[in-house]
């Protein structure tokens, strides 16, 4: 258990810092988003997900959606929205901890956490992408298949054509998952008990 | 041998027979000789058509150049075209009711009109800041019952009718806004006893009957108009008006006929002098004796004698019944147009205020002074047989229609020469070019009002279409480049640069909006005695509620608020045999009063088709019978 022993160097702290603040921005920008294009839509109508939000034109998209039986999108439904940003305000200040203390155990704790929790963001776009494509009510004026849009990439649905990507909120996300493996992986430095005080910079 | 022969030749004939007709139909295929239709070659075209062609050719997706507001005449509407294209994009109804959008209908709209179903939508104006077009909003006048009306160029709706304006019989002489847009003046073509409802026989004209200016002013924030004050003038026909603009800013211009103060046949007894006036008024003046108090109150409104303000109103003697009085871009010359007379006549500002500093009158009348005419006059152009009204370009050009020749004359304001002169088809009234009566005209396009069409399209009986004819006016010869037909009738039109205009594409949420429901559960029916107020929500592809029970003899308000705030998704609202139907656009809420006299089951729909279920749109209103 030689490397969880290990300290991190400058370098690795400073990673893990940009870790923690790049998992704070990507509270502030588009997790993912989905953008519907029709002939009658040449601008096109776009569903943003944030963490705490949904922005875009998700009144228009509704209305258009109850025509196919799709179920209401609505804040409301999602309760993961009501603590996304905390944990991700969590997993940074846990990062910074990391940086500070310079443990790798920390920093690798805190690694894994950050991929549980983008793990189950997936998870959970994923689970509403297919519940709300395939429970179309059978009522609808409008019967079609049922559908479940990739995460990334285009789909078409009736007369629209959907393009779905991560949003730069959702690339900061990896970004800080990345910084993260980099600095445990290539920035430690061992424990000299001679020099205890006095850590080796290796960068 | 016999039988061979003849069956050769049957055979022969019978080749050349398929043989022509093959021939026949392959060039009829080649070379078509109807007119029209689809034919994509060049070829024996000439290149003036085909640079016409290119000008004016907007291709699908494409957007105009330039808005040109056209007034619709006794219509009341006023016209939206797109130049160079010359599509007519709108008609916005004004002085007239329009079901399709439910204009005379809705409240709101209902209360604009009054008691009058109709208008005679003459001059529109577009507001100015700094004597250049703003795009804000848009004025019109209704000459035959004397009001105006404001459009708002963010809806293209009718948002304000004033009027009737006390005190002003016909004010054909509006709109002409000041360059800061502060007021328009409201000048009387028809001399009256005031206030309305006076009677006095017209053995009494020249006593009793009056002319009368009106100064509507304009507020700055949200273009509310309101009367100022109006101002005596001479029992005389006041036909157009202008603002000085530059260094003239501060006055206005009327032009005037019959100064023979005659009341039949006016045809031959107002055309007797050789010259009559313009009126030249120092509005900053009377505006200040307004707020002196220099009033008194006639039918409501402020009502100024000029002998009270001396110094105020000058006569300048001008040939023959002018029509439209004209201000050069850079407000230094006023030019009258001389309908009855083959010239244009221009006047010095400079020299008509030397004049009146200097008191160099050659007479008066009625108890205004007439400026020098010599003196202020620099210049009489012969431009052509009834010259009616005059524009502008940017290269210091100006263009005169001449009705009577049915041709348009340009000349330079540097040496009042002519130019050049183009036929145009047939009779035009007014001119306008682009940005054309601003401090800043751009020149380029310039469209001829004409009032006849005769043969320039497909019959449609007796009576013709108005035209407008696009003119370029890019070269040193001006082209006809395009023929629009309009209804009746564009008097006069503005053309303005597009992104000078901005619109919003949905009506914003409002909660406090009366009336307006914005969720399903919200849309209700209310009873209070026998006043019933439904609150419904209209969108793609309902209505909640959609059936609505009430008892014959109510009396029934009805909201309809649109709650797709989505470009271009409207929603009609109509229901059957109760003469009732309107629109509501993205986000907005109408309201619709009536009296539910009629018992029995009245379907109610969506009139304005909205979705791919618009068909489905559709609900009940049952009235019950008083038992």
């Amino acid at each position: 258990m030689k490397f969880l022993q290990g300290k991190l160097s400058l370098s690795g702290r400073i990673l893990l810092l940009v870790a923690g603040l790049c998992l704070i921005a990507s509270t502030y920008f588009p997790l993912w988003y989905m953008s519907l294009d029709a002939p009658q839509y040449p601008e096109g109508l776009s569903m943003i997900v944030f963490m705490d939000h949904i922005g875009g034109r998700i009144d228009i998209i509704n209305n258009l959606n109850h025509y196919i039986g799709m179920k209401e999108i609505a804040e409301s439904d999602f309760p993961e929205m009501q603590y996304m940003t905390y944990i991700a305000f969590g997993l940074a200040g846990l990062a910074f901890i990391a940086a500070l203390v310079r443990r790798v155990w920390f920093g690798l704790g805190t690694l894994v956490l950050l991929i549980i929790g983008g793990g189950l963001g997936m998870y959970d776009l994923w689970y509403w992408l297919h519940r709300f494509g395939t429970e179309l009510d059978s009522k609808a004026p409008i019967i079609i298949p049922p559908f479940v849009p990739p995460m990334i990439g285009s789909n078409d649905v009736a007369n629209f054509v959907t393009h779905t990507g991560f949003g730069i909120g959702g690339y900061l996300l990896g970004l800080s998952i990345c910084c993260m493996i980099i600095a445990l992986w290539r920035f430690r430095t061992w424990e000299n008990k001679e020099n205890d005080s006095k850590p080796t910079i290796q960068a | 041998m016999h039988k061979i022969k003849l069956k050769t030749l049957f055979v022969a004939v019978a080749g050349l027979f398929v043989g022509l007709l093959l021939a026949y139909s392959i060039s009829s295929q080649i070379s078509p000789t109807t007119t029209g239709g689809l034919k994509a070659s060049k070829e024996g075209v000439s290149e003036d058509l085909i640079d016409a062609a290119l000008k004016t050719y907007v291709p699908p997706g494409q957007l105009d150049e330039y808005y040109l507001f056209a007034s619709g005449g006794h219509s009341g509407q006023l016209f939206v075209y797109g130049v160079p294209s010359m599509r007519r994009i709108r008609s916005i109804p004004v002085f007239n009711k329009e079901s399709a959008v439910g204009y005379g209908w809705t409240t709101e709209s209902k209360e604009m009109l009054g008691d009058f179903a109709w208008g005679d939508a003459h001059h529109p104006a577009l507001s100015e800041t700094k004597g250049d077009y703003d795009g804000r909003w848009l004025f019109m006048n209704d000459n035959a019952n004397s009001r105006v009306a404001r459009v708002n160029l963010d809806s293209f709706t009718t948002q304000q009718i004033l009027g009737p304006v006390p005190n002003v019989y016909g004010p054909h002489g509006s709109v002409f806004l000041t360059p800061n847009s502060e007021y328009f003046m409201m000048a009387s073509r028809f001399a009256g006893p005031i206030p309305y409802g006076t009677y006095s026989e017209l053995d009494n004209f020249k006593e009793d009957y009056k002319g009368v200016m009106a100064a509507i002013a304009i507020d700055p924030k949200d273009g509310e108009m309101s009367v100022g004050w109006e101002v005596l003038l001479p029992p005389w026909s006041y036909d157009l008006s202008d603002a000085g603009k530059g260094v003239s800013d501060g006055w206005c211009f009327l032009t005037t006929y019959n100064t023979e103060e005659a009341y039949h046949l006016l045809e031959v007894e107002s055309s007797q002098r050789e010259r009559d006036y313009i009126m030249a008024i120092n509005w900053k003046m009377l505006e200040q004796a307004a707020k002196d108090g220099k009033v008194k109150d006639i039918g409501g409104a402020k009502v100024i004698d000029p002998m009270d303000v001396p110094g105020s109103v000058y006569l300048v003697p001008c040939a023959k019944s002018p029509h439209g009085v004209d201000v050069t871009p850079d407000g230094k010359y006023f030019i009258g147009n001389g309908k009855l007379a083959p010239t244009v006549t221009v006047f010095s500002f400079e020299n008509f205020m030397e004049c009146v500093n200097t008191k160099d009158f050659q007479g008066e009348e009625r108890g205004f002074p007439i400026v020098n005419y010599e003196k202020t006059r620099v210049a009489e152009v012969e431009v052509g047989l009834g010259p009616l009204h005059t524009q502008f370009d940017d290269k210091g050009n100006a263009y005169t229609s001449l009705f009577v020749e049915s041709a348009v004359a340009k000349w330079s304001l540097t040496d009042f020469k002519v130019t050049d002169k183009t036929q145009v088809h047939y009779c035009p009234g007014h001119l306008a070019s682009a940005e054309g009566d601003t401090v800043n005209p751009d020149g380029k396009y310039l469209v001829s009002l004409n009032k006849l069409a005769k043969d320039k399209y497909l019959s449609v009986g007796p009576s013709h279409p108005e035209s407008m004819q696009l003119i370029d006016l890019t070269s040193s010869k001006m082209k006809v480049l395009y023929d629009s037909p309009t209804d009746p009738e564009p008097h006069f039109a503005q053309m303005i640069k597009a992104d000078k205009i901005k619109t919003f594409e949905v009506y914003p949420k409002d909660e406090a909006r009366e009336g307006a429901v914005y969720a399903k559960e919200d849309a209700k029916v209310v009873r209070d005695g026998n006043n019933v107020t439904v609150y419904m929500m209209a969108f793609r592809s309902r209505y909640y509620p959609d059936a609505v029970e009430i008892n014959e003899g109510d009396h029934v308000t009805w909201y309809i608020t649109n709650t797709d705030f989505d470009e271009d998704i409207t929603h009609g609202f109509g229901i059957m045999f109760y003469d009732i139907n309107c629109e509501s656009q993205p986000g907005q809420t109408q309201k619709l009063e009536f009296v539910a006299d009629k018992a029995g089951v009245y379907p109610y729909y969506c009139t304005n088709f909205c979705s791919a279920l618009h068909q489905e749109m559709q609900g009940y209103l049952l009235i019950k019978p008083k038992s």
